[in-house]
């Protein structure tokens, strides 16, 4: 199987990193062979139809900066869409940087490989919070898959859980953390007493919230995962513009320790349900399935058929969200 | 047939003597009460537990004469008749207006606020003001809806139960 991997920050590099690690088992276990074909970042390409090593990019990348700087195969100053043209592959691990004001340029890039009849696996939320039904009504037009489990909570798995393990349910309602960076900030408020601006100060310095928190702390994160499972799960065609959105800038330690007092935590929950599409901070019953700590996410899905289903996992991570990323290479290989 | 009662009553004498009232005068039997003071719920009311027997006119009527003395009733036959709801405001107490909230809550049809818990900030913007509230069994998506709109256009930051 030939990989074109668009984007090389940390989940682009997680995927070289899984693939040099589990190449060997991906093999006998399934009988893929995974191969990189081609890979971008700012610098250009690497492309190579035999294969790149993986552990040689991430060298290069780590030395360099830039995979144009990849031995014999490195090609300085072309562009994404060139490399989609001039690359052999089957399919396209689209991981460029997200950006949720018209989700480009991953979208062209995403459109374009399903016109070339290409599979796509990507955790690009922008594309898919504001551009679902165009890419979802492509591929299906074209007959390639379209896989984005890694968009939602990096390795808690769920987009691909509904439509498989919980198929022939009807999913009514789903609620959950959606957002690892908000859950480590309102965790660390509760245990410590301090207040919102310090613990961000910490968590920037930690590496755990962006130098810029807002897409994160503002809710807009969690907002464009609300709208991909309500699209994808739900069946509905919405957008970020119909989400109710709430952040957790606000929340002092004076609110939650007057929750804490009746045993309830703040958290900042996405719900999508037939009249709610909202991301808000929420009470919690400690002890409850949401009361998780870390960057942990969570969701609760509940269904016609299993009633309530609780999945939790890593939510963010460079490997967490590869290993997403993975699961659904492997999957459309076995779909094949 | 039996019908099994949860009531909350206040604690102060003669409430007991007052609830058990109408079930003799109607003519229902009781078959048990267990009445302990001593546990309670989180507003301070006592709960007693009631079975009491008689024909389903008989039971129907004590349920009527009951709710018409304002004893409130809690369960019937393990079905829950109130739920309560949790909701922290956050945002300043004085300027917002926290009074008028409090009292566009209780104008909700079937709700009512049964406890209001204060924590204040040095700055007052980020004080924290919790309410418990009763509401009819059923009406929780509903009470929760009108609790964030009014909260909000008040300007406080409304934190709903999940």
């Amino acid at each position: 199987m030939k990989i074109c991997i668009l984007g090389f920050g940390a989940v682009g590099k997680g995927v070289a990193k899984v693939f040099s690690m589990k190449k060997n088992e991906v093999n006998e276990k399934y009988g893929i062979d995974l191969k990189i074909t081609a890979v971008t970042d700012t610098s250009g390409a690497a492309i190579s139809n035999e294969g790149l090593d993986p552990d040689l990019l991430l060298r290069v990348k780590e030395d360099t900066g830039g995979v144009s700087n990849y031995p014999e195969h490195g090609v300085s100053g072309i562009s994404n869409m060139e490399v989609l043209d001039k690359a052999d592959y089957n399919c396209l691990v689209e991981v460029t940087p997200t950006d949720i004001e018209d989700g480009e340029p991953a979208k062209s890039h995403i459109l374009k490989a399903f016109n070339d009849k290409k599979d796509v696996v990507t955790s690009n939320k922008g594309p898919l919070a504001l551009s679902f039904k165009v890419l979802a009504d492509s591929a299906k037009d074209n007959a390639v898959q379209f896989k984005f489990e890694a968009s939602v909570g990096g390795a808690m798995p769920i987009i691909n859980f509904a439509h498989e393990t919980l198929s022939g349910n009807e999913i009514n309602s789903i609620q959950g953390i959606l957002n690892g960076t908000t859950n480590y900030i309102l965790s660390r408020m509760a245990k410590e007493g301090s207040s919102y601006e310090q613990i961000l100060k910490e968590s920037q310095e930690l590496g755990i919230a962006e130098t810029n928190p807002a897409q994160d702390v503002e809710g807009l994160d969690a907002a464009c995962k609300v709208v991909i499972l309500a699209n994808s799960l739900m069946n509905m065609d919405v957008n970020l513009n119909d989400v109710e959105i709430t952040g957790i800038s606000k929340i002092t330690p004076e609110a939650i320790s007057l929750a804490q007092k009746e045993g309830y935590l703040i958290k900042l929950i996405g719900e999508i349900s037939e009249d709610t599409l909202e991301v808000a901070p929420r009470l919690v019953k400690e002890g409850s399935p949401f009361a998780v700590e870390g960057t942990l996410n969570v969701a609760t899905l509940k269904t016609d058929l299993a009633e309530d289903v609780t999945v939790v996992g890593k939510g963010a991570g460079s490997i967490e969200t590869a290993s997403a990323i993975l699961s659904d290479i492997i999957s459309i290989y076995k779909a094949k | 047939m039996r019908l099994n009662l949860v009531l909350e009553l206040l604690d102060i004498p003669g409430q007991l003597t007052d609830a058990l009232e109408p079930i003799g005068r109607l003519g229902a039997n009781i078959v048990t009460i267990i009445h302990q003071r001593d546990v309670k719920t989180e507003r301070g009311t006592v709960p007693v537990q009631i079975t009491i027997e008689g024909d389903n006119e008989t039971l129907d009527k004590v349920i009527n004469a009951l709710e018409n003395q304002n004893i409130q009733i809690m369960e019937i036959d393990g079905v829950l008749r109130k739920e309560t709801i949790r909701t922290i405001l956050i945002g300043d107490i004085v300027d917002k207006d926290l009074k008028d909230a409090l009292k566009q809550f209780n104008d909700v049809d079937g709700i009512k606020v049964v406890d209001l818990n204060l924590k204040m900030s040095d700055n007052p913007e980020k004080s924290a003001s919790k309410f418990i509230i009763e509401a009819e069994q059923g009406k929780r998506r509903h009470v929760m809806k009108k609790i964030k709109n009014i909260g909000t256009s008040k300007g406080f930051m409304v934190i709903n139960e999940v």
